[in-house]
């Protein structure tokens, strides 16, 4: 059973919230040595003399969290002046960005990693625009200062798409054209394919993008885009799964790829420990089955962005629901449209989950 | 008292402050004396005016919008119509401002509430005192009317905002209130003649869209403004019955009033006739918000082949009957097989 859609603090690490926690003093069992020490870095300075070699063996999941609320925009969307690009550090080498509503109301999360030989950006947000997003900017930033305290003077960059055709995260792709020691991956399926080696096995097999010591590997996931792909990140346990699976509406492209890919990505989860699944919207509302319509610039009361790996089988038990119908499902944790318009509305609550009207703003 | 007594009660007690019966005469006369020559609203009719070439329509990223928040176009020197900004509110509704001699005309307030966040009523205010300006008046000297096409927020919101100016009367949010505003008994077929002062305004109701609709012709620009009943959009017909009645009254009128334009309360639509989804809050390439009476008739005839629910395109307008879950015309643009 999928975890239940309402805010679980515990979930959310974020450690302010004292209700989260079970010890919010901390939990003396545990040690005071745990084994994440190691991936995390020491401020004290070392006067070394070449670049710090990372640790990314990690037993579990990395330490980090997401303990910041995202910005949401605002009523009067001229009016927000919220930052253009919401950065949140979830550990030292793994950032997740995110574009404000009121720039566009996709407002797509973006994922910046880094390794001990470069730094993977997966997607890159729906504004070509650098004044209203400031995309390119704002990673150059976090890549000098994290060169800076890694003593490297060099931080080859892969930018890789969970969709290339997506308009929702290729726009800002543009901004890194003519970018120094990038690597962009080609957008044309095939080329696409044969770059990750996955020319003669797509929508089998996996490919492998190597950051140094944390290798990201390339799950084929076509369903919403027919060049559609997840990543894999060993070192935080995550899935990367673009608008393949994510909390909001999911527009089926093809529901037979759909499926396969659900299934393909559920055999892999089983073979990997995954701690959160990371979408690129977020569109629920935080009681179950409430969704933010398109175009809203608005949000206050989002669901949290990462969703647990069960979802996974829930996902794939509503998808062969509305296989080969022309329909759409609300489930607590996202809604399927198959075939049917974005902006379709239905009267069938799924059972057994409470409908909570929220606060409507205004 | 019935509110018709009462409302004149009202304006009779406005127009002489003093119950003494000597001094009032006094009064009278001095108004006179301030008042200046009444503004002809009633020759070489219809009066000329023109709408933009291309409203301000929204910006790519809403934060970097930088229109002003309501858009001011005067159509002539006594009409006004003012558009919401589409960083203010995806609806972006048109308000038409009409000045008579007494009384100034508010049609739709917009769909931002509060003052701070779209200051409708200083931009009101604006446009009242330069009118006043120009025509050698006194703003404090004409009511404010305020009122709306129906009771729907994105045309009332920021209503509020008016409660506390002097010299205003605004229209209540239910069915009665304003049925009773507009002094009507016989909903919706009795048409009421609104003087503005020399200006004339018809109203009429004109259910479908929603129960609580009227329409409104101003008799000096000859501009029929339909609401939300028929616009350059999608045309949601809640109730087909009353909605498709409400047409042939507007039809009825054509054939015996002469109009210059059509005009809805919002555009959703592109001059290629495409489609602007639900809530898009950019739309570069809109139509214009006038219609002709043409296109009305055009209209009235599709919709007579009309039986069952669905969306239908007219050629000017999506007419969306009985469709309120599948109100888009748009696809997934990603669907492969």
């Amino acid at each position: 059973m999928a975890q239940s859609s309402t805010y679980n603090p515990a979930l959310s690490g974020n450690p302010q919230s004292a209700t989260g926690r079970a010890y919010p003093n901390g939990n003396p069992d545990l040690g005071y040595n745990p084994v994440g020490v190691r991936n995390t870095d020491s401020a004290i300075p070392l006067r070394r003399k070449s670049a710090v070699v990372h640790d990314y063996a990690c037993d579990g999941p990395a330490p980090g969290n997401l303990a910041f609320r995202w910005t949401y925009g605002s009523n009067v969307a001229a009016k927000n002046r919220d930052p253009r690009v919401q950065v949140v550090q979830y550990n030292e080498d793994s950032f997740v960005l995110r574009q404000n509503v009121c720039v566009h109301w996709e407002a797509p999360f973006t994922y910046l990693l880094f390794g001990n030989k470069g730094a993977l950006l997966i997607d890159s947000g729906a504004t070509a625009d650098a004044q209203h997003y400031p995309l390119r900017e704002t990673v150059d930033a976090i890549i000098t200062r994290w060169a800076q305290a890694r003593g490297r003077s060099k931080v080859p960059l892969t930018i890789a798409l969970t969709s290339g055709e997506d308009i929702a995260q290729n726009q800002g792709l543009v901004q890194f054209a003519g970018r120094p020691d990038t690597t962009i991956v080609p957008k044309p399926i095939e080329v696409m394919k044969r770059f990750y080696g996955l020319g003669k096995s797509w929508p089998a097999g996996t490919g492998k993008i190597d950051l140094g010591d944390r290798v990201i590997e390339v799950i084929p996931t076509p369903g919403t885009h027919k060049d559609g792909v997840s990543f894999y990140d060993p070192y935080c346990d995550f899935l990367f799964t673009g608008d393949l699976l994510f909390p909001g509406k999911i527009n089926i492209g093809n529901d037979g790829d759909f499926i396969a890919s659900l299934e393909r990505l559920k055999a892999f989860a089983a073979s990997r420990p995954v701690k959160w699944i990371l979408g690129g919207h977020v569109e629920m509302m935080f009681v179950p089955g409430k969704y933010y319509p398109r175009f809203a610039t608005f949000k206050p009361y989002e669901r949290v962005l990462e969703m647990t790996p069960a979802l996974i089988d829930e996902a794939i038990r509503y998808a062969r629901e509305v296989q080969g119908k022309d329909m759409m499902l609300i489930r607590p944790d996202f809604a399927l449209f198959n075939g049917v318009s974005p902006d379709q509305r239905t009267q069938v609550w799924p059972d057994g989950v409470p409908n909570i009207n929220p606060p409507r703003p205004f | 008292m019935d509110r018709r007594t009462f409302l004149t009660y009202n304006a009779a007690a406005a127009a002489i402050p003093l119950s003494n019966m000597a001094l009032s005469g006094l009064a009278n006369a001095a108004t006179a004396a301030a008042r200046p020559t009444p503004i002809d609203f009633k020759s070489n009719l219809p009066a000329i005016g023109s709408f933009p070439d291309k409203w301000i329509c929204g910006s790519s990223s809403c934060m970097d919008n930088i229109d002003p928040p309501v858009q001011v176009h005067w159509y002539n020197t006594h009409t006004a119509i003012l558009r919401q900004n589409k960083a203010y509110s995806y609806e972006a509704p048109f308000a038409p401002l009409y000045f008579g001699n007494d009384r100034v005309l508010l049609l739709d307030e917009g769909f931002v509430q509060l003052r701070n966040d779209w200051d409708l009523r200083g931009v009101v205010d604006q446009c009242i005192n330069e009118w006043c300006a120009r025509n050698g008046r006194d703003p404090a000297s004409l009511e404010l009317l305020v009122a709306f096409s129906h009771l729907h927020a994105d045309h009332y919101a920021a209503t509020n905002q008016f409660a506390d100016r002097p010299n205003t009367r605004y229209m209540g949010l239910t069915h009665e209130e304003m049925v009773g505003f507009w002094g009507m008994t016989n909903f919706p077929e009795e048409r009421v003649t609104l003087d503005l002062g020399g200006r004339d305004i018809l109203i009429w109701g004109s259910p479908g869209h929603v129960v609580s609709e009227f329409a409104y012709y101003d008799s000096y620009t000859q501009i029929l403004y339909t609401g939300d009943m028929f616009y350059r959009g999608r045309c949601y017909i809640s109730f087909w019955q009353p909605w498709f009645d409400s047409m042939k009254r507007l039809i009825d009128f054509c054939d015996t009033h002469p109009v210059t334009h059509v005009m809805g309360c919002h555009v959703e639509i592109s001059r290629k006739d495409e489609d602007y989804a639900y809530g898009m809050t950019w739309q570069p390439d809109e139509a214009p918000v006038e219609m002709t009476v043409q296109q009305l008739r055009e209209a009235y005839a599709h919709a007579q082949k009309i039986t069952e629910p669905g969306i239908y395109f007219t050629g000017t307008v999506f007419l969306c009957n009985q469709t309120r879950g599948t109100t888009t015309i748009d696809k997934n643009p990603y669907r492969y097989s």
